[in-house]
């Protein structure tokens, strides 16, 4: 029982990191109609930079942290103006813009791994400080990171339904000519779902890095097919879906590793559970959880 | 400088390029033909190498029969992948097969006793023998044909030069059969459900099963390139098949014109030499990085080659326009 309460909890904190790197890859895609695969790479890069600020350059990690997320929508809107936009205007297809986001990714990956060397890093915190609850051991830095997660979670979800830009968002995803003709500015929201992206995406990072402990310049990458299965779970472009899908996969890859489960699955194949799950539930539901239309073909 | 006035390096050019370029045609026929965003291509070559090479190790298996099964698993997988997800739509159909790409190659890392994971060695030699290997058979092929080309063509002509030549044959071959099959009736129908599933539909077409056999046959193709990578690479690693792989072949057949054929061998020649050239550059600038950082400069210029390409000209160097943007 002890290790069925630990795992639930792992997969909790978890899953609120998926949940948080998913919500801003579902957000850009409902709005852009992009799947960004270069998110896996925003979030090692906002890990390496807290590195940097916080251990390198001694600042406090609140402030490194925020100094990430900072350089996250920096980038992310420096990315928009250089490459989305144009993008956008010359009517690019699906597949352009599956090409350009891989492109994006493999320069920001290569950029990290040139910048900072393929030396695994390590957060100046605590990692060895534990509280026991119900017979499972829990690290400080996952309650930090579940408490945090949490915050962000519920402020974005406030905001995505009471906000002004919210609203915009969610009737620009709805039908863009709609929303542009009944006068919304289509360039704030598309602004503003960049910033949260990138922010979520730094987010993410840092939350990943102190939980994992030590990270390279690879974890970006090994997290995005994890979490593009929680974004696909929760029906793509659904905000409130991936969040939900994010805490359900965070779970379900925690807890196939129970030994009461078959023995429990080698931790090894933990993506190969979040993928399987989501052909399972595609095979039956194909437009996601939370999907309703479908399109047949 | 001096290596690129080898022959060598221009026949290893030519090697890649080939095995790339018979990669890439795999994704001509699945997108080109049929407008499938498979991502997950180098899955069908991890399937295929690996059935041949363990075969060959660790059953002792005439090395033409593995290959043959090899081919086979690929294209099982291709049905695997088809029948299971092919249904969905256009931008998730492109994730789950990235997911299965994925899936192969964790799979083989993880399973040591069977493909030798990380390590890459099928099984551990005795003590003072070389690993085992599977390109005996085909060694002995190659030795024979260069013994045969080294009168007509010179020194130039060793196991590096029969290589690329079998390959450019081969690629030659199914380039002019893809050609052919582009087109059947059975092309023309799968264009339209490039464009439109419901008219297709609309006359008793089988959208579906177009569309898996499409899959299937690119997945042959890619099989096809992963006997010959496991032939040039004479030592298997799971690393090898990395999502990044699928991409190269992207990049081809965006170079090449997605909807044609025969801008793809340039586009492989040119591929080629962005992959396999840059291995080379120890010249000025690049002199001033060491070789690893390099490999990370290389990846890098690829994924610059692949944004600019798609912003600037997304029909590729002989492709049509008007066909890439209407998807």
């Amino acid at each position: 029982m002890a290790e069925f309460i630990q795992l639930l909890f792992n997969g909790l904190v978890e899953g609120s990191i998926f949940g948080i790197a998913a919500l801003g890859i579902s957000l850009v895609y409902s709005v852009l109609r992009l799947v960004n695969f270069a998110a896996g790479d925003f979030l090692t890069l906002s890990a390496f930079t807290t590195y940097f600020f916080s251990v390198d350059l001694h600042m406090p990690l609140v402030i490194a942290v925020l100094i990430s997320v900072v350089i996250g929508v920096v980038i992310s809107l420096f990315l928009e103006f250089l490459i989305w936009r144009r993008l956008r205007k010359s009517g690019a297809g699906m597949l352009a813009l599956f090409l350009v986001a891989t492109g994006v990714a493999f320069v920001l990956r290569q950029s990290i791994a040139l910048t900072f060397g393929s030396n695994s890093r390590k957060f100046n915190i605590d990692q060895i400080k534990t509280f026991e609850f119900l017979g499972a051991q829990i690290a400080q830095a996952q309650l930090v990171v579940l408490c945090c997660a949490s915050i962000a979670i519920t402020s974005i979800a406030i905001f995505i339904k009471k906000s002004v830009i919210g609203k915009n968002m969610r009737a620009y995803s709805d039908s863009p000519s709609l929303a542009a003709v009944s006068g919304i500015n289509v360039q704030r929201v598309i602004i503003a779902t960049w910033c949260i992206s990138g922010a979520f995406g730094a987010l993410a990072g840092v939350f990943q890095g102190t939980v994992q402990g030590q990270f390279t310049s690879g974890m970006g990458l090994d997290l995005l097919l994890s979490i593009l299965a929680a974004v696909v779970l929760g029906t793509i472009g659904d905000a409130y879906g991936a969040l939900i899908g994010g805490f359900v996969l965070g779970i379900v890859m925690e807890l196939s590793t129970w030994s009461a489960f078959f023995g429990g699955i080698p931790s090894t194949y933990k993506p190969v559970v979040a993928f399987s799950v989501l052909v399972i539930v595609l095979l039956f539901k194909p437009e996601g959880i939370f999907g309703v239309k479908a399109r047949r073909i | 400088m001096n290596a690129i006035m080898q022959p060598g390096f221009w026949i290893f050019i030519l090697t890649m390029s080939g095995i790339y370029g018979i990669f890439g045609l795999g994704l001509q026929v699945q997108y080109g033909v049929g407008g499938i965003l498979n991502f997950g291509h180098v899955g069908m070559m991890a399937l295929s190498s690996y059935t041949m090479a363990i075969l060959v190790i660790s059953h002792g298996i005439n090395f033409w029969i593995a290959a043959a099964t090899g081919v086979g698993v690929a294209a099982l997988g291709g049905a695997f992948l088809g029948l299971t997800t092919l249904r969905l739509r256009g931008d998730y159909f492109a994730i789950v097969s990235i997911a299965f790409s994925e899936i192969v190659r964790y799979v083989i890392f993880n399973s040591d006793n069977i493909t030798g994971g990380a390590q890459g060695s099928l099984a551990i030699p005795a003590i003072g023998e070389g690993y085992p290997s599977y390109t005996n058979a085909w060694d002995s092929i190659m030795n024979h044909m260069r013994d045969f080309l080294q009168p007509i063509f010179g020194d130039i002509v060793n196991r590096e030069f029969v290589m690329a030549l079998t390959i450019w044959s081969t690629l030659a071959v199914l380039l002019l059969i893809v050609s052919r099959i582009e087109r059947t009736s059975w092309a023309r129908v799968l264009r339209a459900t490039r464009e439109d599933d419901e008219v297709p539909a609309a006359l008793g077409k089988n959208v579906f099963r177009f569309r898996l056999q499409a899959v299937i046959i690119g997945s042959i193709l890619g099989g096809i390139a992963g006997i010959y990578w496991a032939l040039e690479s004479t030592l298997l690693s799971a690393d090898d098949f990395l999502t990044i792989v699928t991409f190269y072949g992207w990049m081809i057949l965006i170079l090449g014109g997605a909807t044609k054929v025969k801008g793809l061998p340039f586009a492989a020649i040119f591929f080629g030499f962005l992959y396999g050239g840059t291995r080379f550059f120890t010249f000025w600038p690049f002199s001033m990085v060491d070789s690893a950082q390099r490999a990370y400069i290389r990846i890098m210029i690829i994924g610059v080659v692949l944004i600019i390409l798609m912003m600037k000209r997304p029909q590729g160097i002989f492709g049509k326009r008007q066909e890439m943007v209407l998807e």
